[in-house]
């Protein structure tokens, strides 16, 4: 089998091109190209924060960067990759800044085209009534977390909205930039501090955001 | 592709203000980008060579040949077949005659690509797709399994690709995704970009192929005794139903205008039936509205200048 593994990034370089090294098993784990040891590791939270508190930043591949992108959208069109963990902005030129992101555990659970609806700087966060009613620390907030370091929705959210209503799905900041890569958050794209606040200060209120499909199972509209 | 069509003439609603009171006739402009411009190009050029003053309206195929039939729209620049047969038969020569369907055509296609990548991999025909050690480099989800984007949910081409995956086999090996255009087509985007290989529905003429490097699937060439497609309208279970383990027949479309019109303006209808767009130049037109975003009425007005003698020659 070649080609790349979707989920295998190479760490301290640009994507590679695996040939002839994964299995199908293996396509369920994020996994990462560590330098120093010259292996594919598997990349779960626990490599991911150690690997953070070793480089003091995510993967090189999860790092913004101007990649080549060729498309037929617009310059300023968010595009979300949520199986490669990938957020591209479109730039004129065939062009497109990409991030790293995280998502939610189980993928996104849903594609289709949106578009940032407002935005905020270092938002309030207000979890969920269930998770209210399941999480100590989350019922602390259940009146809303004001904005700061230790919000959940870091330096600032892109609100996602279909028409005028609000999808309740936010590209948002994190206080925890080695989460970028994994699946960890809830249904949500989350992007370290730096990155969100450069991605805002790009980006238009009503700009055309396209989440990819991951497979029919989760392919459910928004 | 199909239903697309039909669905954005029933989504379409007629203005008739302004500047439809001064018309002479109505142009339907499609929402894909080569209709467009050929909607276009028709206006500037029947301005030229007849002046007559066209409206171009935004309007589906169903709702134009609708309008044909009541005198409110003159022309279609694109009637895709075998995709409206069923309109070209309930109005055209076999039916209220008030449709007259140009007897040029541009030819078609539609079918499965892969990227390079993909082909790479070892996809390169359709009976690839029924191999899991080959499709499972087409996961995007995890599971182990390849997915194929196989059309947006509300056209028609899109339950006949469910058709042949399951005539072929391919439906148990490949997870068949439906989802929007713009969606599909960032994925595309997307795969290239990373060098990951995808698999997706695709129709030409199409910007793709001018925006990237993409490869059709062969099959087993069409064969009108395996295409046994049932009619959507006769059983809600058409897709169970039909069977068609064959390539995609002949595609094409034609220009079509109202009887009507033809009466009134036969030079113009003389105009029209000479009208024979190449498929390069509906490639051309789609890339430069999709891609370069140039507007339509522009993109129509350079093409008029530059093909004059085309347009004289049409005009004879």
């Amino acid at each position: 089998m070649a080609g790349i593994n979707r989920r295998r990034l190479l760490f301290g370089a640009t994507l590679l091109s695996a040939f002839g090294l994964s299995t199908v098993a293996s396509v369920a784990d994020t996994e990462i190209y560590d330098a120093k040891t010259r292996k594919w590791v598997k990349y779960d939270r626990a490599t991911a924060r150690k690997m953070f508190a070793r480089n003091g930043q995510p993967p090189e591949a999860f790092r913004m960067q101007m990649v080549k992108f060729r498309t037929a959208e617009k310059p300023g069109t968010i595009i979300i990759d949520g199986n490669q963990h990938f957020l591209y902005l479109v730039q004129p030129g065939h062009q497109a800044i990409r991030y790293g992101i995280g998502v939610g555990r189980e993928g996104f659970g849903w594609a289709g085209i949106v578009r940032v609806g407002r935005t905020a700087e270092w938002p309030t966060w207000t979890p969920p009534a269930e998770m209210v009613a399941r999480d100590p620390n989350a019922a602390k907030w259940a009146g809303g977390q004001p904005g700061g370091p230790d919000n959940p929705l870091g330096a600032r959210a892109l609100y996602l909205y279909e028409g005028d209503r609000d999808t309740i799905y936010r590209i948002h900041g994190t206080p925890e930039p080695w989460t970028i890569g994994l699946d960890v958050s809830s249904g949500c794209i989350r992007m370290n501090n730096d990155d969100i606040v450069d991605l805002h200060s790009r980006i238009n209120v009503g700009a055309k955001v396209i989440v990819l499909m991951q497979g029919a199972a989760l392919y459910k509209g928004v | 592709m199909v239903l697309r069509r039909m669905l954005l003439a029933a989504g379409t609603v007629l203005s008739l203000t302004g500047s439809s009171f001064a018309a002479d006739m109505v142009i339907a402009m499609p929402n894909w980008p080569s209709g467009q411009a050929a909607a276009n190009i028709l206006k500037l050029a029947i301005a030229e060579k007849f002046h007559l003053d066209a409206e171009v309206r935004e309007l589906g195929t169903m709702l134009a040949f609708a309008g044909m039939e009541t005198g409110e729209v003159d022309v279609v620049p694109e009637v895709w077949r075998p995709n409206f047969d069923d309109l070209v038969k309930r109005y055209g020569q076999d039916g209220s005659k008030t449709v007259v369907l140009g007897e040029r055509a541009v030819p078609a296609w539609q079918g499965l690509c892969a990227t390079q990548d993909a082909a790479a991999a070892g996809i390169k025909d359709v009976a690839d797709l029924s191999d899991p050690a080959k499709t499972a480099v087409l996961d995007t989800d995890g599971d182990g399994q390849g997915e194929v984007w196989i059309g947006a949910t509300t056209w028609k081409s899109t339950g006949i690709e469910r058709v042949r995956a399951n005539s072929y086999g391919y439906a148990k090996t490949v997870t068949l995704v439906e989802a929007e255009e713009d969606v599909a087509m960032a994925a595309v985007d997307a795969a290239v970009a990373t060098g990951r290989p995808m698999v997706f529905y695709c129709y030409e003429p199409h910007h793709v192929f001018k925006l990237h490097d993409v490869v059709r699937l062969t099959e087993p060439a069409y064969d009108p005794a395996k295409w046994n497609i049932v009619a959507q309208s006769d059983d809600p279970l058409w897709i169970s139903k039909s069977s068609a383990p064959v390539a995609w027949g002949p595609v094409e479309f034609h220009v079509a205008w109202s009887s009507g019109f033809a009466k009134k303006h036969a030079d113009v209808a003389a105009f029209l039936e000479k009208v024979d767009f190449k498929p390069d130049e509906i490639s051309a037109m789609s890339y430069a509205l999709q891609v370069d975003r140039q507007p339509a009425a522009d993109y129509a007005k350079a093409w008029v200048e530059q093909n004059k003698g085309r347009i004289e020659e049409w005009g004879q």
